[in-house]
């Protein structure tokens, strides 16, 4: 009998460690970003076996990189802020442009942005801004600004993204502050003016905020613009505003993990999702706006995102005190 | 008698082995980051500080905890008020009723409560089951806001939470002799006497067991909070998966975690005072 045990034992962790053959690639991404079908075929073409793990927010990812052994995963997709901040921390290694032959197909305009002046750690994959989304079926009020929400006829009416440093960003934005501006001036203004906004909020929501529009629970949104332009797919009657303040603005990036294992089919899989037939896939799927000079599904003009567009930074110790602002104001 | 030795120690090691890998040694390391500093891009610096405990006591925070507290309140006198009735009328009927209607209780278990909470927004949405029926019966004129606020986020709560509530209140009631009934109704006790005087003192244990079952989770339930509070309320879980996940301060995440665990443990022992069993904490 033990040996029968002993036996099934053996044959579980030889078993498991064949699973573990060459061709795979571990990939944790962001959910609903690439369509499977996508993935699917990059698997068929290159015969690897894609791991496909998904994250909700950068410090999601963040935590996952830290807390697993080293080399677990092989790509990852940090925003701006977030690839600055583990480049920082030693988790993503430089990358070797050589190895990237559709490095050609970027708009130079995403390339050099602050957070990797040279793009020595990062490739732009999408981008996207935060935008006002209105149903103009009940709205007909001209919109312009952050301020215009402020609206009393509003009342119960808004969903904004359930995201801390968009929403006090914004807020700051409206009050004629920095976004990432920490000072207790600014931070008092920005809670003041949420705390004014409090009555026309319905709900805060970053998993799915066009849901709010789409079954018309609300009339004004404040969401990533591939969210209101999936909106008004359902419902032609929503308009989308950039708000006279500016907007934030944010782009996701390729990276390698460090120690990754699978480095050689991780950039086969970067170069793959870099052709101009993946980006365009993609972003038929989810319009965000593409770093590649594609034709976009996105109205809104790539060049433009950076006019009046800021990036969510670093704070440090000072994410403290937007915490406590946002136990604040909820 | 050797054998029935060794086959009790095999089957209690997994238990043993679960308990200290995925309950003891964790809430000894949340214990343990309590005490120390974070840095700024969310790591920790181990070195001995109190600062957590004190950044709790804070007009911010207390509000979230009274928030909550107020919250796990109500849902739990809810649930008392919904649960009463169902085992007094169940305890009239035949034992094979009393089973067959308390494993309905257990039936919606078998469905992941998110999912279950997402059903809700279904019902309670502008849009949704319920507005659109009152409106089609001409109750109301413009749709209700069941949701999207605290009345949504005690909605939820209580439908998650009432079998908390009905199991142990259930067979705290069942167990009430009849004959006491019967000799009150003889000698002319009305029906709230009777209730008063009898059914509560005799199912007490019931309730306090129920209570504590229901409250503790009603503060720390966030996703109940998120979904159908649309993420405008915070409660203590809230707060906390706040500082895991986004304000990436485990050091202060884990005080407060430590902090609703003293809350637990004050409460457990106010029930012990109250002359609650513990073995009627583990179930039915």
């Amino acid at each position: 009998m033990k040996k029968v045990i002993m036996f099934i034992i053996v044959l579980f962790i030889v078993t498991g460690c064949e699973n573990k053959s060459e061709n795979t690639l571990n990939v944790l991404n962001w959910s609903s970003y690439i369509p499977d079908e996508v993935i699917t075929s990059f698997e068929k073409e290159y015969n690897i076996k894609v791991n496909y793990g998904t994250y909700s927010s950068n410090e999601e990812l963040l935590a996952k990189i830290s807390s697993s052994k080293e080399g677990t995963y092989d790509v990852i997709f940090p925003s701006d802020y977030m690839v600055e901040l583990m480049r920082e921390k030693g988790l993503i290694e430089k990358l070797d442009t050589t190895k990237i032959t559709n490095l050609n197909h970027l708009n130079p305009l995403f390339l050099g942005q602050e957070y990797d002046p040279n793009n020595l750690y990062s490739i732009p994959f999408l981008s996207t801004i935060v935008v006002i989304a209105v149903n103009r079926e009940n709205i007909t009020d001209e919109i312009t600004s952050y301020n215009d929400l402020l609206n009393d006829k509003y009342k119960n009416n808004i969903v904004f993204l359930d995201d801390q440093r968009i929403v006090i960003g914004m807020a700051l934005l409206a009050t004629n502050h920095d976004m990432n501006d920490t000072s207790i001036e600014a931070l008092n203004d920005a809670k003041e003016w949420l705390l004014k906004m409090k009555k026309n909020i319905k709900a805060y929501d970053s998993d799915s905020p066009k849901t709010f529009l789409i079954t018309k629970e609300t009339d004004i949104g404040v969401m990533w613009n591939a969210e209101a332009e999936i909106a008004r797919e359902e419902n032609e009657n929503i308009e989308i505003i950039y708000p006279r303040e500016g907007h934030a603005i944010s782009i996701d990036n390729y990276c390698i993990a460090s120690s990754a294992k699978n480095v050689e089919n991780a950039y086969l899989f970067i170069d793959y999702l870099m052709r101009y037939e993946s980006a365009f896939d993609i972003v038929a799927e989810y319009p965000y706006i593409s770093p590649l000079r594609i034709e976009q599904k996105s109205e809104v003009f790539p060049g433009d995102i950076f006019k009046n567009g800021y990036y969510v930074k670093n704070i440090g110790s000072r994410m403290k005190d937007y915490d406590k602002l946002w136990a604040d104001i909820k | 008698m050797k054998k029935n030795n060794l086959f009790k120690a095999i089957s209690i090691i997994p238990v043993i082995i679960y308990s200290i890998t995925l309950i003891l040694l964790p809430l000894l390391y949340i214990f343990f980051l309590s005490f120390q500093k974070n840095d700024s891009y969310g790591g920790i610096i181990y070195e001995l500080t109190l600062t957590n405990y004190f950044t709790i006591i804070d007009l911010t925070y207390l509000k979230v905890f009274l928030k909550s507290a107020l919250i796990g309140i109500i849902t739990t006198v809810l649930c008392i008020l919904i649960s009463y009735p169902f085992a007094l009328i169940l305890k009239n009927k035949s034992s094979k009723v009393q089973n067959l209607c308390t494993k309905l209780v257990m039936v919606p278990f078998l469905t992941n409560s998110l999912i279950r909470t997402y059903g809700w927004i279904v019902l309670l949405r502008k849009n949704g089951v319920i507005n659109a029926t009152l409106q089609a019966l001409h109750i109301t004129n413009a749709p209700l806001n069941l949701m999207y606020n605290n009345i949504g986020i005690i909605i939820g709560m209580t439908y998650t939470l009432l079998p908390f509530m009905i199991l142990p209140l259930c067979s705290a009631v069942f167990k009430i002799d009849k004959s006491l009934i019967e000799a009150a109704k003889d000698l002319g006790a009305s029906r709230m006497q009777i209730f008063k005087n009898i059914i509560v003192p005799e199912s007490i244990s019931g309730v306090f067991n129920g209570s504590l079952m229901v409250f503790i989770p009603a503060i720390g339930y966030f996703f109940i909070a998120d979904i159908l509070g649309g993420g405008k309320e915070m409660i203590i879980g809230n707060l906390i998966k706040n500082q895991f996940l986004t304000a990436r301060n485990w050091p202060l995440g884990s005080a407060i975690s430590i902090f609703l665990i003293l809350i637990t443990f004050i409460l457990v022992k106010i029930y012990q005072k109250l002359g609650g069993k513990m073995d009627d904490l583990g179930g039915m």
